[in-house]
């Protein structure tokens, strides 16, 4: 008896929602790169757990992966973009990157 | 002659284009180069190109006035140069080709305008030799002979147009050639501005004719359907619906409706257009203003060629006048009345130019008198040796002008004839041609403006217009004789000042200056001002070099002999019989009330009467009296004279009344823009961009978690709209009101079962097998029956939701309403019935749109 699939999309659901308010709303910008790997690491979730169902299609699982590959590179760049950032203003909360309003 | 009807066929007659070509491209190599090229080369290309034209026009002229027709047709070489637009609307297309034509009546007046605008050309050679706008001159004057050609041989009224405004165009660009003067060229704006009024007419008419004659303004096809142009058609009131809108509506409903023909109607307008271009009361205000322009100008364009294209026109569209009586009329009694307003005028001017200028606008008062009582013939013939005489005239003033200028450069002075006096002992070639050309203005017999003026004087006391059919109105009986009297008052006022001008510049003595033998500027090339209190001293006028007297020898031998052409009373009229084929189809509407012509001798013997006492009455009052009854005149109504000498104060009337309603119009104009569109438009429409700017703006925050916030909210409510089940269907209308079957397809959506029930009451699906996956539903209406159907949708989730629609088959005009719940009845005269389709509130609770779960998870 496997577990059934609602589970595992409730517990996306949950990852993707906690990652999506961390987003909204914390102020540090290296809490909104892990928050953005929270919302990313929930569709791989339901992407492997759909894939269950359909055994022998394998497109989820790849999907999954391509998404890992690019959430590594999006941290890479993140991470530089947050360094850069830094440099410049001294601090990393995120409604101090204000540039472009004023 | 036989080659050239060989290689240009009657119905493809290509010389047209070189005869167009050449003024053209003079106009464009004078104008585009001629600074650069020097006053030889600009000389030479004007005059070529003029040989040119008239070569070829001469040798048109000649091809036309050989042939020989079959019995009842008229010749006509047609040369279609390209097919210019066509519209089709809604009820008949319309096409335009630029395709142009000539007859006798064109061969006649090109030959005119090619010959005398060669000789102009070769007098402003000389006349105009130390301007420095030598080379614009000759452009202009260019373009002009080429504008005037597309007007005379344009085969429709709308390539006539496109020359019509080509030379009020030219004209106004020589009005104001000396633009550094803001007289002059104020006096270019007056005269384009005044012909705008008259184009105005021109487009109108052709509107008219547009509509009523099927839908082609070639003169032949209007010659063809003119006799459907005599329906009357209804100008007031507009219509039932107009009067019930208005205010008073009742108050303006007349009697019985005011009709006029469409041949009344599109005269009117073609007459206004008229009016502006040949100078007629009461638009002839530009004309007298335009002698600003260099004198040639004068000569060629506003006294021999230009102005007469009024004349042109009605002579040209004679078969539509004569259909209504009452135009002819307004054509005839304006020109006599613009005849002797222009004359009184004349009286008083002591400007030599201006003279001729209010002699010009009279003349061609007489010419519409002409072509208004139905003596076509006459009338343009009066435009030909007027062409001749006032030719001359005006380059003999301009001969006069210069020797003037001599020692007086103001443009006031060298003009004026109370410095001239004498002058046919220094200028004895200017002088004689002169005195032939006034002859022949004042009408002494056997001169050319003799034949013309009183021949057409004589058919205005004898013709009359039969009406095409018994309702239309005709003048009285007496309206011939009135003209007649009006123009015989004109013609002796025409003598008299005539004479006066010749008599007060050629006779007498020498006033301009003390004449020294042998004097020598002292300020050569210099021009000084002269004080007007200290007598100057000046050399001897001097008679004009060849290049202007030539001319003048020319046109004075025409206006000499010229007459001979056309002397009717002589029983020699070639020229007559050569058009008689252009005003056939005018003429059977044309009574002659003296077949016998018992009256012709009478009338001519007056005619020359009039002439001896005009000219025998100068004679008496400015060479054996030198003046003194015309001073004591002065003296004994000073009023009088300066109301006269102010040209009857119309220039300050018109400032008043039509300038300053303008100019009110303008204000209010001003007004409305400045509170209205500025103060209440403008601002609300930027409070408006504000506020909302402002509010937009607080949504740019420059925070990149609030932009993500918005994303957020967007993609739960596109998510929201794929979660909810909606229940919609398409119908053919058009095919139920026919039919009475409906096909009702259900939207499409992820999923989706429908449920169909037909009836007011009909019950919802139960459970989930009551859905299907037809999306389908055909029903069968009786006439003016109304169904109601419900819909109910499920989709992937299993949420629901039941949409009700209600039809009806409307085949008759509020067959539907009897429902009460009915949409709105169609507007009257709109096709009926058009179904209903209308939402209706949801019946039950549980299937609002939102669609609340309903037998889901």
């Amino acid at each position: 008896m496997s577990v059934p699939i609602n589970y595992f999309l409730v517990l996306a659901a949950a990852l993707f929602a906690t990652g999506a308010v961390g987003f909204l709303l914390r102020r540090n910008l290296l809490v909104l790169l892990m928050s953005i790997e929270l919302m990313l690491n929930a569709v791989n979730l339901t992407l492997v757990a759909f894939n269950r169902i359909h055994g022998t299609d394998h497109g989820g699982q790849i999907l999954a992966f391509f998404i890992i590959a690019i959430a590594a590179a999006e941290a890479a760049v993140g991470l530089a973009i947050v360094l850069a950032f830094f440099r410049l203003r001294q601090t990393v909360r995120s409604d101090e990157a204000n540039t472009l309003k004023n | 002659m036989e080659l050239l009807r060989q290689q240009f066929p009657a119905n493809d007659f290509a010389l047209l284009a070189l005869v167009l070509l050449a003024p053209l491209i003079g106009a464009i190599i004078n104008g585009v180069f001629g600074r650069r090229l020097g006053k030889e080369a600009v000389r030479t290309m004007a005059l070529s190109v003029m040989a040119v034209a008239f070569g070829l026009s001469v040798v048109t002229f000649l091809n036309v006035a050989t042939m020989h027709p079959a019995e009842g047709e008229s010749v006509r070489l047609y040369w279609k140069a390209w097919e210019w637009f066509s519209l089709t609307p809604k009820y008949q297309s319309f096409a335009v080709d630029v395709a142009f034509s000539v007859d006798a009546l064109s061969a006649t007046m090109m030959l005119i305008v090619t010959g005398i605008g060669f000789l102009i050309h070769l007098y402003s050679t000389s006349y105009m030799e130390d301007d420095p706008g030598y080379y614009r001159f000759f452009a202009y004057l260019n373009l002009f002979i080429f504008s005037m050609l597309t007007l005379i041989l344009g085969d429709n009224m709308v390539v006539l147009f496109v020359g019509w405004e080509g030379v009020g165009l030219c004209s106004y660009l020589l009005i104001g050639f000396w633009f550094g003067d803001e007289k002059k060229a104020s006096a270019g704006k007056k005269a384009f501005i005044t012909n705008r009024i008259g184009d105005f007419g021109l487009l109108v008419a052709m509107a008219i004719l547009l509509y009523h004659a099927g839908g082609d303004l070639g003169w032949g096809a209007l010659e063809d359907r003119a006799a459907s142009l005599t329906k009357e058609i209804t100008m007031w009131p507009p219509n039932e619906s107009f009067l019930r809108a208005v205010p008073f509506g009742d108050a303006l409903r007349p009697d019985a409706p005011i009709r006029v023909s469409v041949a009344t109607l599109a005269c009117f307008f073609l007459f206004l257009g008229c009016m502006g271009k040949s100078a007629q009361i009461p638009l002839y205000v530009w004309l007298p203003d335009a002698m600003a322009g260099p004198t040639p100008v004068s000569a060629l364009i506003h006294a021999a060629t230009m102005v007469t294209a009024g004349v042109y026109l009605v002579a040209r569209t004679s078969f539509l006048f004569v259909l209504s009586p009452a135009a002819m009329a307004l054509v005839a009694a304006t020109g006599a009345l613009t005849a002797l307003l222009a004359a009184s005028i004349a009286f008083a001017q002591t400007d030599l130019k201006k003279v001729l200028a209010y002699s010009t606008v009279s003349q061609l008062g007489f010419m519409f008198v002409g072509v208004g009582v139905g003596a076509f013939g006459p009338g343009f013939f009066h435009v030909i040796t007027h062409a001749f005489f006032k030719g001359c005239l005006f380059l003999c003033a301009g001969s006069v002008i210069h020797s003037m200028h001599a020692r007086i450069h103001s443009e006031e002075g060298s003009q004026d004839m109370r410095n001239m006096g004498g002058l046919r002992k220094y200028m004895p070639i200017t002088h004689a041609t002169f005195l032939i050309s006034c002859l022949a203005i004042a009408g002494m017999p056997g001169l050319s403006g003799f034949w013309s003026k009183d021949e057409l004087m004589y058919k205005a006391y004898t013709l009359q217009i039969i009406p095409a059919n018994a309702s239309l109105w005709v003048p009285p009986e007496w309206f011939g004789k009135a003209i007649y009297v009006m123009c015989a008052v004109a013609a002796l006022g025409t003598a008299f000042y005539m004479f006066r001008a010749y008599f007060l510049t050629f006779w007498g003595d020498f006033k301009g200056w003390n004449i020294v033998r042998g004097w020598k500027d002292p300020h050569a090339g210099h021009h000084d001002e002269h004080h007007d209190d200290e007598p100057l001293d000046g050399p001897v006028p001097h008679e004009s070099p060849l290049p202007m007297t030539v001319p003048l020898m020319i046109l004075a031998f025409f206006a000499l002999v010229g007459g001979f052409v056309y002397a009717e009373p002589l029983h020699i009229a070639p020229l007559g019989h050569f058009w008689e084929p252009v005003f056939a189809s005018a003429q059977p509407h044309i009574k002659n009330l003296d077949p016998e012509h018992a009256l012709m001798l009478p009338l001519l013997v007056t005619g020359g009467l009039i002439f001896a006492a005009g000219a025998g009455g100068a004679y008496f009052v400015y060479v054996v009296q030198k003046g003194a009854p015309a001073a004591s005149f002065v003296k004994a109504a000073p009023g009088l004279h300066r109301f006269v000498l102010n040209k009857w104060k119309v220039d300050e009337f018109y400032e008043v009344t039509v300038l300053g309603l303008v100019d009110a119009m303008g204000d209010t104009a001003a007004q409305f823009d400045k509170w209205v569109i500025d103060g209440i438009l403008a601002k609300l429409t930027s409070t408006l961009v504000t506020v909302f700017g402002t509010l937009l703006r607080t949504l740019q925050t420059g925070r990149v978690q609030v932009y993500a916030a918005g994303m957020v909210i967007g993609t739960a409510a596109v998510g929201w709209f794929l979660f909810t089940p909606h229940a919609e269907a398409n119908a053919d209308f058009d095919a139920m009101r026919a039919t009475g079957e409906l096909n009702l397809t259900a939207a499409p959506g992820h999923g989706y079962a429908y449920h169909w029930a037909v009836g007011e009451d009909a019950e919802g699906p139960d459970k989930d097998e009551d859905f299907t996956k037809n999306a389908n539903l055909q029903l069968n209406f009786r006439q003016c029956e109304t169904k109601t159907v419900h819909l109910s949708v499920r989709n992937v989730f299993g949420r629901q939701t039941r949409e009700s629609f209600t039809y009806c088959r409307e085949t008759r005009q509020g067959c539907c309403k009897a429902e009460g719940e009915m949409a709105p009845a169609p507007q009257a005269g709109e096709v009926p019935s058009l179904p209903q389709m209308k939402p209706q509130a949801p019946s039950r609770p549980g299937t609002n749109p939102g669609g609340s779960p309903k037998g889901g998870h």
